[in-house]
């Protein structure tokens, strides 16, 4: 028997938990899944990360390989893989429909496709190419000064660094930049960094869950490792990437939300409403970090 | 004794592939330990960053931090504003300081304790000298 787990049509960070829920009701019988993308109209970064870590998540259990059926409409098809995103879905689902075979990152708004980071390795080559792609759109497009285009890459870096670390498995790591209309009126790069490793709050458990006591649980933990800047380590140096992460999207007015588990944490500015933080979520593998920044200096709605 | 180090040279024979940029903490880490194998005797070591194209804030506490644990002095050279983006908050972190090579001088980078220790040490080795202005400028070539 196959269970079917709804990819929304507008596939984005707010449409997640509804991704979150059907796959989580979906896993619950250990049948095998069927992910349903025919009527998916639009994915983010964030959606299509999200996509691969629940296809690994559902490889990983040893049940038979997940299907996946790809969206109907052409255009969001040819989108997808310029996206890079069906190279790496072919090595977690049995995909059902036909795949346009077109090279990766073509598109003038994927900086970087779809990008699996196993290692310290694959940081270096992220970091790399995304230099070579977004210091023009970032400068031109989002209005950032060219000196602080280099903290980009420091921000994508460590976002990586946090699968390759703390994961305890591989994931995945893509960058778009595309007009925000329905939300902001403006440009936006959107960072989306996801794994099915074991999450924040295994991660911490050995060091903080006695401090927070009956506190502790996914939303503790998200918030030790981003407000607090925790970490596992008792090293001082450690915990610096996420604060260094909030530095840099405080000064350029963005936002950063992980959701890991059960729970989501945010850090929203002004032009955003998203929850600080939410629990009970259903639950979903490893971690899924989601970094915005917008067009600088025209003004929020 | 001054011990002179090519940070991007060092990079390069850190990792495989020809990358300008010092990511990752297991970069930061075995750039530290190759340039620990060189300092033998040194206490005072001259990093020069030119070529390095971006510095993540692991690697900056791999290599700037820890290398503090073994030599007194840090002098950085080549030293972008972008690097200081994450020196810097490295360095308050853990309560030290570096002297950055400046065309006008010596600028002593960190929080103002440490400071004032990093400049007192400079003072006390003859490497800087105080201006007239009240700055720093080195005196060692």
């Amino acid at each position: 028997m196959t269970r079917l787990v709804d990819v929304p049509a507008q596939f984005d960070d707010r449409s997640f938990e509804h991704f979150a829920a059907s796959f989580a009701a979906g896993s619950a019988g250990g049948e095998r899944l069927l992910f349903d993308a025919h009527a998916t109209e639009w994915a983010s970064p964030y959606g299509l990360v999200g996509l691969l870590v629940a296809g690994q998540a559902a490889h990983a259990t040893g049940r038979e390989r997940p299907l996946l059926t790809v969206p109907a409409n052409p255009r969001v098809l040819s989108y997808w893989a310029r996206a890079g995103f069906f190279q790496q879905a072919s090595l977690l689902f049995e995909i059902h429909g036909k795949v346009p075979k077109v090279k990766p990152a073509e598109e003038s708004d994927v900086l970087l496709p779809v990008t699996a980071v196993r290692a310290a390795e694959d940081v270096h080559q992220v970091v790399s190419h995304i230099q070579q792609r977004a210091t023009a759109i970032l400068t031109s497009q989002l209005g950032i000064d060219p000196k602080a285009t280099m903290g980009f890459a420091m921000a994508l870096s460590e976002a990586c660094q946090n699968i390759v670390e703390h994961a305890g498995t591989g994931g995945w790591v893509a960058v778009q930049h595309y007009e925000w209309r329905r939300r902001l009126a403006k440009r936006v790069v959107v960072i989306a960094v996801g794994d099915a490793g074991v999450g924040f709050r295994h991660t911490l458990e050995p060091t903080q869950a006695k401090r927070f006591g009956d506190r502790w649980g996914d939303g503790a933990a998200l918030e030790a490792a981003l407000i607090q800047g925790v970490s596992r380590f008792r090293d001082p140096g450690r915990g610096q990437g996420l604060k260094g992460i909030r530095g840099y999207l405080s000064r350029w007015d963005g936002k950063i939300a992980i959701r890991s588990g059960t729970a989501r944490i945010a850090i929203a500015p002004s032009w955003d409403d998203d929850a600080p933080l939410t629990e009970g979520l259903s639950a979903f593998p490893g971690s899924q970090v989601l970094l915005i920044i917008p067009e600088q200096g025209t003004g929020t709605p | 004794m001054i011990r002179p180090i090519d940070v991007h040279a060092v990079l390069q024979q850190s990792v495989p592939g020809p990358y300008a940029d010092l990511v990752t903490r297991p970069t930061g880490r075995a750039v530290r330990e190759r340039i620990e194998l060189t300092l033998t005797d040194a206490s005072v070591l001259r990093m020069d960053f030119t070529g390095v194209r971006c510095i993540d804030y692991s690697c900056a506490d791999e290599i700037v931090a820890k290398l503090l644990r073994t030599v007194q002095v840090l002098l950085l050279r080549g030293v972008t504003d972008a690097h200081r983006l994450a020196i810097e908050p490295v360095l308050q972190g853990h309560g030290l300081a570096v002297a950055i090579e400046t065309g006008a001088g010596l600028e002593v980078l960190g929080p103002p304790e440490a400071a004032a220790l990093v400049a007192e040490e400079l003072l006390a080795r003859r490497l800087a000298e105080r201006t007239a202005g009240g700055t720093l400028a080195l005196t060692a070539a």
